[in-house]
Order: C-alpha cells, then structure tokens, then sequence
C-alpha cells in the first residue's frame, strides 16, 4: 500500500464511500433514518479525506490537480459527492442523497487504475492558466451530469419495479433537469469556451476536430437536445431519463475514451 | 402551345403549390421535432467521426477493418466525415432552423415582454449557433493551418507563406528543470519585412508569435543532430596476463580523456545523429535529423601519439566490426544530446473565423445561463 499522504487519505475515501454504499443498501431496503444518518456521516468522512487528499496533491505538485486521469477522477468524484451532499437535507431526496458513495467509489475507482504520481513538472502543452479553468469547469458539469444521471437511473428503476421505495417520479424529473440545467452551462464554458480559447493559442486552431473535441460535441447534443425538448415542449418521463443515462454515458467516453483513441488530448485526460 | 386560359390556371397553380410547398417547408424546418432530429444526425455523424480514425490513408482503413469495410469508410467519406458534403448540409440545415427560430422569438420576445431575461437568453443562445457557424464557414473559406515544411537551427531563416515576412532563427532549444524534467520548448526568432528588422519573439508552446494576421507555432523541437553534450564510452584493453582492463567514461566533444590505467587517452572529434557514409566522395553525413544510427568520430591516442581517427556507432551498428588492429576496443554506449543547438519546426496558422466563433461561445455561454439559471423550471408553478 502507498504511504504517502495524498494516498493515505485517497484509500481512507475510497473506503469510506465503500462502507457508505453498504449502508445505503442497507438504508434503501430499511427506511431507517438512523442508518440514512450512518452513511451521511461516512460519506462525510470520505468526502473531507478526499478533500485532503487533493489538497496535499495541489500543494504538493504546485498546482491544482487537474493534470492525468487520475486527477480527474478524483475531482470529478469529489464534485459530485459534494453535490449529492449539497442536497442532503432536500426533502424527498433522502434515498437519492443516500447514492452519493457509489458514486465516489465508481470516481476513485477508476482513478485508482491509472497512476497516481505527482507531477511537480507540467509538460509544455499544460503550461497556462486555460488548464485549470478548462479542466475544473468541465469537471464541475460532469458532477452535475452524474448527479442527474443517478436521478434518472432510479427514475427507470422505479418506473420499472415500481415506485413503492423511490422518491416519486416529479421529484426525480426535475432533479434530472436542475443538474443538466447547471451542468450545461458549465460544460459549454469551461469545455468547449475555455477549451477552444487554449487550443487556439496551444495548437494554432480553436476547434480541431480531435476525438475528445468531438466526443465533447456529442456529449453537448444530447443534453442540448434533452434541454431543447424539455423547454420548449416539456419533455419529461422515461424517454427524457433515457436520454439523461445516455449524456452521462457519452460524457465517461469523453473523459475515458480519448486515452484509446489518440488525438490532441492523449497526454491528458 | 398553351392559350391565354391555361396559362391564368397555371401561374396561379405553380405559385400557390411553390408557396406551399416553401411554407412546408418553413414548418418543418422550424418544427422542434426537425430541430431535435438534426441535432440527432449531427450526434450520430460525429460519433462516427470520434471513433473512425479521420484523415488517414487509405490503406490504413482497410488494413484495420478489413477489405470491404475499409473501402466503404473511405469511399462514403466516414474517414474525413467533418469535410463531407452530407455533414455540411446537416450543419447549413441546423443553421437555417436556428435562423428562423431566432426571428420568431425576437417577434414573440416583442409581442410578450414577459419573462424577458430568460427569453433574452433563449434568443442569444439561437442566435450565437449561427455566429459560430458563421465563424467555421469562414475559416473554411480563408483560413489554413500547416508545419513548415523543413526544421530549422540558429541563424536559418525562412519566409512565411502569405505572411510577408520572414523569420530568422537566433535560438532554439529544450529546457529542463534540475531535476531533469522537461520544462519548455522555445525558439528565439527576429521578424524581418522587407529586410528590415520588426520585430524580435520568443516562441514557446501555448505563446505563438502573431504577426499580420498569421499564427507561427512551436510545433516540434529536437535536440541537434551534429553536437551532443557528452558521450559515453567503454573502453575494453587486453592486458598481458589476467582479465582486461574494463573503463567507462564520459567525454564532453573536444576533451582529452586519459583512460586511467594505462597510457591511452581519446577524444571525441563529431557526432552525427543518423550517420551515412558516401562512397563517391568517401565522406560521412547525415542520412536525416533523426537520432536514428547515432555515431561518434574517435580519436584514440597512445602515449599522445594519435593511433587513429574511426567512427563508432552506438545500437544496432555497435561491435559487428573487427577493431583488432587497435590497442583497445571502444564501444559507443549513450550520449547526452545537445538541447541547447536544437531544431526546431514552425506551424503556421491563419484562422480568421476565431475571433467570431469566441464571441459565438461567448453569447451561448451568457445565453444558457440566462436561459436555465434565471427562469422557474418548467412544470413548476
């Protein structure tokens, strides 16, 4: 096992939000709010060490830690965690709140496959402030997405088994809208705004049709799509959740995917 | 031939089946179930585009999919999607929608100043779609982007093409930070017009010099191809009874190193990064730039005598040659190449549709925040 700090407190994360998922199982089969209690204060655990974590990362590379897949994962999970615990106190959203660890355990799980060495040195492509702002901007709307995409997961669970144990179907409608409607924003500023601004100035074109560019693209059609239909006719039920576990899925390519498919972005995430 | 009658039946019919026809048409093309399809189609095809390799050739699509399907790709035009016909229909088709779906907002947004923050939003975000389409049909047009076609060492110039102006290089090097990480990539360069000096920029990655409507990029550096920094040698000499003397050393280019143990000493005369020999006029070059055979002119000296002058090579070409008729035998085992006389490659760039796409990013940005984060959700009361 890694002793170094930032590792240490990873695995105590990791964990944590394990344990958590446990007891979110346990909570959706019970209804007790005394276990719903339990898992709000492991996730918190995990939540603060996954903050330590990143903050020993940031201060030990001189950077914020936004560089490697395994950075991104790790503030992907850690924004989306964070989210779920913004939200903990909504009424009629303590089941889905509960779903917060599996979500960081998903994150830091696949953060867990790629290395996770400091890098005190950025490579000269990675040098500029666009890094963070492009990185962290589009980390945040993923979080969003996630949230949204566990809200329309238990939506077709529950339009499928039944609603008996979910929070009802308006409820989770629209908190699949309100995450896309945060997250949308967010991805067209930070992913494709920021990002066409620093590709310009990197790369001597803002858009180059590279396969995470593109893979960014579709990931906007969709929602754009989910947001168009909804706005203007009010779309909403099974086909809109459908189309919100989609997006989600579309994004992890995105993020993922460029590693196999080469392009611009394959030293990075 | 058609009499006067026909013809009053006729003009009206062709008008009025044009005018229906144009008017279906506008209905469709402003239908949000026509929008939400060609956004669609526009998905699908750029997920073909994200997972077909673009631009390469031909070959390499029907050696990774096989005969039929290679050809396919290739000849339906999958293996450059975003340059097809098709795609760019698709794109004009998503543009004209958003055109007339913008006129009709900006008449509903006169006719109902209600909610006008969020419908402001809703316009801006139509309409920054077609600055940003506007944006790509004009680099399309009038942009270009490419390397230089040759790389370059202190003190070359070259022209830069539809620049009017020519760049000398004074510098070009990689540097490194103590602990031996790479740190950047830069190219001092002075910018002459007409003979004249303008200018004088260091290009790194992420700093292009922008000179009269042209981006020149620091697109690829190596180290130099005819110095190194150090060379590492081995040295095996046969000693008269017992094992052979074994030595590894380092010789910086020029250095007399005496090789301890014995009254031998080298010195390390040129390198060459891909080493070449020409028969015809019996002298070494270099076969490219590529750090490909590397190799190193020794001069090897017995008692300050020189005994001979030979190239060694390092890798591949390394000890398949008889050295018997030297007091040693010499091995050429790595080097440290020389960053700070390196090569360095341009990418010019013009994109003149850029600064529009910025402002359509831009006004989308400020559009969809307006549009979701300043209005009720719907559905609610």
């Amino acid at each position: 096992m890694d002793t170094r700090p930032d590792m240490i407190f990873f695995w105590v994360a990791l964990w944590s939000y394990l344990a958590a998922t446990v007891g979110a199982c346990i909570y959706a089969g019970t209804r007790k709010p005394s276990v719903r209690g339990i898992v709000y204060g492991v996730t918190l655990v995990g939540l603060v060490s996954q903050t330590v974590a990143l903050g020993v990362r940031w201060a030990a590379s001189g950077h914020p830690p936004v560089t490697g897949p395994f950075d991104y994962m790790l503030l992907l999970s850690w924004a989306a965690v964070l989210a779920f615990i913004i939200m903990w106190r909504t009424k009629g959203l303590e089941l889905l709140t509960a779903f917060a660890a599996p979500v960081g355990v998903l994150g830091m799980g696949v953060a867990s496959l790629f290395p996770s060495r400091i890098e005190q040195q950025l490579i000269p492509a990675l040098q500029s402030y666009w890094l963070w702002i492009h990185v962290s901007l589009a980390a945040l709307a993923e979080a969003a997405f996630a949230v949204s995409f566990v809200a329309a997961v238990m939506y077709l669970i529950g339009d499928w088994r039944g609603w008996e144990r979910l929070p009802d179907k308006e409820t989770l409608d629209m908190v699949i809208y309100r995450a896309i409607g945060v997250g949308f924003p967010l991805f067209t500023i930070g992913a494709l705004l920021a990002g066409s601004i620093w590709a310009n100035s990197a790369w001597g074109a803002p858009w180059s049709w590279d396969p995470k560019e593109t893979s960014s693209l579709i990931v906007w059609l969709v929602y754009a799509i989910y947001l168009h239909a909804r706005l203007v006719k009010g779309w909403r039920g099974v086909g809109a959740a459908r189309l919100a576990v989609l997006g989600f899925l579309v994004t992890l390519f995105t993020v993922l995917g460029s590693r196999f498919l080469g392009g611009l972005h394959s030293y990075g995430v | 031939m058609l009499g006067p009658v026909p013809l009053v039946v006729l003009v009206p019919l062709v008008l009025l089946t044009a005018a229906l026809f144009l008017q279906g048409f506008r209905d469709w093309l402003t239908s949000m179930r026509t929008a939400i399809r060609l956004l669609v189609a526009m998905a699908a095809i750029s997920m073909v585009g994200a997972l077909v390799g673009q631009r390469l050739p031909p070959e390499a699509y029907t050696e990774r999919y096989g005969e039929m399907l290679g050809l396919f790709i290739f000849r339906t035009g999958l293996a450059n999607v975003f340059r097809t016909w098709y795609f760019a229909l698709l794109g004009a088709l998503v543009v004209v929608s958003t055109i007339t779906c913008t006129l009709r907002r900006i008449v509903q947004l006169v006719k109902h100043p209600g909610r006008r923050i969020s419908a402001t939003g809703s316009l801006l975000t139509h309409l920054s779609i077609a600055l940003i389409a506007a944006a790509g049909l004009v680099t399309a047009l009038a942009g270009f982007k490419y390397p230089a076609p040759r790389y370059l060492e202190a003190g070359d110039m070259i022209e830069v093409p539809e620049g009017g102006f020519s760049i000398r290089v004074d510098a070009a090097r990689t540097e490194f930070t103590e602990d031996g990480s790479l740190s950047e990539y830069l190219t001092e360069v002075t910018v002459f017009e007409d003979g004249t000096e303008v200018l004088k920029h260091r290009i790194e990655v992420n700093h292009p010099l922008n000179h009269r409507g042209i981006g020149v990029y620091q697109y690829e550096m190596l180290p130099s191809s005819k110095s190194i920094q150090c060379a590492f040698i081995g040295v095996v000499v046969p000693v008269s009874e017992g094992a052979p003397l074994h030595r590894d050393i380092s010789v910086a280019p020029g250095e007399i190193v005496e090789i301890e143990g014995t009254d031998l000493s080298l010195k390390v005369l040129e390198f060459l990064a891909d080493f070449t020999y020409d028969i015809e006029t019996g002298t070494a070059g270099l076969a490219s730039i590529r750090h490909d055979n590397p190799a190193v002119l020794v001069e090897l000296l017995e008692a300050g005598e020189l005994v001979v002058e030979r190239w060694f090579f390092m890798g591949r070409h390394a000890g398949h040659r008889d050295d018997s008729d030297l007091p040693c035998r010499i091995f050429f085992l790595d080097y440290i190449p020389d960053f700070d006389n390196g090569l360095t490659r341009f990418e010019y760039a013009r994109q003149p549709g850029t600064p529009l796409l910025f402002a359509g990013l831009g006004i989308l940005s400020l559009g969809l925040c307006l549009t979701l984060w300043t209005r009720r959700p719907p559905g609610v009361a």
